[in-house]
């Protein structure tokens, strides 16, 4: 909407701030400190984890369970989305059960998680599949569950069966908003993977952050916040250029 | 004290658009003066300058003798979006209260008040609904009470029945007529609607478009208090009905 | 209606009734070793003697605690914070892509710099949890605050409202549905983030709690520690909800 000249306002906050805290850090001699370190430092290690490959190796791990996660979640959330949707009356007798689970906190699985799996990708996938199972269910719930209801009477109208009635009106219909599931469940999965792995799962970026605090060596810490930023953000950005292209015309 | 409204050579330019060109105009106190013309032609603009919600690029406003800078009180401006122009969040005695509180009414002060109010627009049974729960035309009297809180010297109403079905409209244009009556104020209404400015006004003006300026005024020598069947029935609402319309044509072209 | 709908509740608490007992039937058969799935009887067993004993009593209320004081931080913050930025169109042009850039990162991932800054004391959970719910409360406010209506900051203007009672009663009532939607989700995140904290940083809490009976293999321990965190999550949406219902009675039309 502003296009580019909106840019160098956009950049000015960051980049004032960065020249501050590289400034603080020089001037308050604070470059040896345990915790922080100035901008130029974080750069650096940065551009070495990206040139040694630790970095993208740490993502891959991570964007893996994410994905795994994702998928699996993702796909339970999905058909019983497209159940319940379709068919009220389960929806309504299933009603207390899932209002009973949904609640529950990802992260207060982990303990569970980690004594059926140990460490490693199950736990991390597992955690995340149950995160993600609740966007996915509820959107396609609601999406199926508000198709219009002219377009249901065409169909019976057409007389077609069930499978066709689902397949050509019902999922079609709903496909805009169950992406959208899908793009804040992706989100879930990488924030729930990060998290994981910075309280118990050694792989991926969450366990590298964590080393990086733990062996004191802040600058290589802050490279790891930075990443995983720019991580969360480009797939925030591809899901949102997909979606527009795909379904820009319907919403 | 001093009521009429007068603009002297307004003019505005937005953008690098001219908007209003040379606008000379008295409204004498107490009087009812219509706005017509085609649309774009800056009716609703010239609404805003006396407002104050817009300032003037040249030439000024004034109202009462003084300059207007800014919005004023005693200067109520009725919106034609009344969905928009309420608070959703507040009930039909919250809207009105509002204004109450804007003009610094004691709180103890305000129920009566807001009774009285609600009750000379005909909502005195639903003080307590929300806007979303009153029809369009009940939307736009809590807005007029809202305005009449106000105790206004001026009422400026932008097009406010022009999105209202027929009967509901005559039934405003009557209820506007008597509450000005009664409170005296000075009414400037912009409408796209001919039978309407003709029905209501003292004075019609008509302004053409490109830049907005004004073409027309003419004086309305009907008999008040007006009548929706005898006062539409009378040559002189007939002769006056085609000479606007024969202004819209000859605009229109 | 009233009675259909009722029926229905009854055979959803049957399902969830029947779900239970089947867990207990897989549990006593020894289907899946206790020491992963004990039987719902032994898990309530350990909720009650875990209640009569006080210690998770004490977790909860640890956790609770901690969950409600970072999140009462980050809403008092996020809500003043936002309405600075929402109501300025420099400062959304300044410091918005910022913010737009910031809100996908993972707030967990502030864990490491915080036990860096802050070592692993309390103080670094509730900032870690302050922090993780200021973003869900700042973006809902400046988004709330972006979005009012434009006509009522006229309304406002005609008025002659100040600035002040302009913010009071205009804007931030008209924001309320988005900060109410800001404050459910930093609630989710605060949970989420205390249980996370208390795990790390060994603070007294149900996050420890769960992780130590694991540890242990104390298996029912650890099921009544999830479920306390289950009733946790539903009790802080419940609060939310109920709020939203008596604070936007006026959207129910």
């Amino acid at each position: 909407m502003s296009g580019l000249h909106a840019l160098p306002r956009a950049l000015a906050v960051p980049a004032l701030l960065l020249i501050a805290a590289e400034a603080a850090m020089r001037l308050g001699g604070g470059t040896t400190s345990d915790a922080l370190a100035p901008p130029s430092a974080v750069a650096r290690a940065l551009a070495i984890g990206l040139g040694d490959g630790s970095l993208l190796a740490a993502s891959l791990a991570t964007l893996a369970a994410a994905i795994g996660g994702l998928m699996l979640g993702g796909a339970l959330g999905l058909l019983l989305g497209l159940l319940f949707g379709t068919v009220p009356a389960l929806a309504r007798l299933f009603s207390i059960t899932v209002e009973a689970i949904r609640p529950v906190p990802a992260v207060a699985l982990i303990p569970l998680a980690l004594i059926l799996f140990g460490f490693g990708y199950r736990l991390e996938i597992s955690i995340v599949a149950f995160a993600a199972i609740w966007p996915m269910l509820v959107f396609t719930q609601s999406a199926v569950a508000g198709v219009e209801p002219r377009l249901i009477e065409v169909a019976r109208a057409l007389r077609l069966p069930l499978g066709a009635r689902l397949w050509k009106i019902v999922i079609p219909f709903a496909l805009p908003r169950i992406f959208v599931a899908f793009r804040l469940a992706a989100g879930v999965a990488l924030i729930v993977a990060v998290t994981v792995e910075i309280a118990v799962n050694p792989l991926g970026l969450g366990y590298g952050m964590t080393m990086a605090q733990q062996t004191l060596r802040p600058a290589e810490m802050l490279a790891y916040l930075v990443w995983i930023g720019v991580v969360g953000w480009v797939l925030n950005v591809a899901l949102l250029a997909v979606q527009r292209r795909a379904f820009g015309r319907f919403m | 004290m001093t009521a009429p409204i007068a603009l002297r050579n307004v003019g505005l330019t937005l953008g690098g658009k001219r908007i209003l060109d040379g606008i000379d105009l008295e409204i004498a106190r107490g009087s009812f003066t219509c706005v017509v013309g085609p649309s774009g032609c800056g009716k609703t603009t010239l609404l805003r300058l006396v407002a104050g919600l817009v300032l003037p690029t040249e030439g000024e406003v004034q109202i009462g003798g003084t300059r207007v800078v800014a919005p004023r009180r005693d200067v109520a401006v009725v919106f034609q979006d009344y969905g928009r122009a309420l608070l959703p969040w507040r009930t039909a005695a919250g809207n009105v209260s509002l204004a109450l509180e804007a003009m610094g009414v004691a709180p103890r002060a305000r129920p009566a008040r807001i009774r009285d109010l609600l009750g000379r627009v005909g909502l005195a049974e639903h003080a307590d609904k929300f806007p979303a729960q009153m029809s369009g035309g009940m939307q736009q009297r809590l807005q007029i009470a809202r305005c009449l809180a106000q105790q206004p010297e001026v009422l400026l109403m932008d097009e406010p029945f022009g999105a209202l079905d027929a009967m509901t409209r005559q039934g405003l244009q009557d209820e506007v007529l008597a509450l000005v009556g009664d409170s005296g104020a000075t009414v400037f209404f912009v409408t796209h609607d001919l039978e309407e400015a003709a029905y209501l006004g003292d004075v019609v003006i008509g302004l053409l478009p490109h830049p907005g300026r004004i073409a027309r005024q003419v004086a309305v020598k009907l008999p008040r208090p007006r009548d929706q069947l005898a006062t539409r029935e009378l040559p002189e609402f007939l002769r006056l009905r085609r000479e606007l319309f024969d202004f819209m044509r000859t605009a229109e072209a | 209606m009233r009675g259909r709908g009722a029926v229905w509740q009854l055979g959803s608490l049957l399902v969830c009734v029947a779900l239970i007992l089947a867990w207990q039937a897989v549990a006593q058969a020894r289907l899946v070793s206790p020491v992963f799935l004990p039987p719902p009887t032994r898990v309530w067993a350990a909720l009650v003697r875990g209640v009569e004993s006080g210690v998770i009593v004490q977790k909860l209320a640890g956790t609770v605690l901690r969950m409600i004081e970072g999140w009462a931080l980050a809403s008092v913050l996020g809500v003043a914070l936002g309405a600075l930025i929402g109501t300025s169109r420099a400062a959304r042009q300044w410091l918005g892509p910022t913010l737009e850039f910031l809100r996908p990162l993972p707030s967990s991932a502030i864990i490491p710099v915080a036990i860096a800054l802050f070592g692993l004391s309390n103080g670094m959970v509730l900032g870690v949890i302050g922090f993780g719910a200021l973003w869900p409360m700042l973006l809902a406010t400046v988004h709330g605050f972006a979005a009012v209506e434009p006509r009522l900051y006229e309304v406002g203007r005609a008025l002659g409202l100040s600035r002040w009672a302009v913010i009071r009663k205009v804007a931030l009532p008209s924001a309320m549905p988005d900060i109410l939607a800001g404050a459910r989700l930093g609630l989710t995140v605060a949970l989420v983030l205390a249980g996370v904290g208390e795990m790390l940083a060994g603070r007294d809490g149900l996050g420890q709690w769960i992780l130590l009976a694991a540890r242990a293999f104390r298996a029912p321990d650890l099921y009544a520690g999830v479920v306390l965190f289950g009733l946790l999550g539903y009790a802080s949406a419940l609060v939310i909800g109920l709020v939203e219902r008596r604070a936007l009675r006026w959207r129910q039309g």
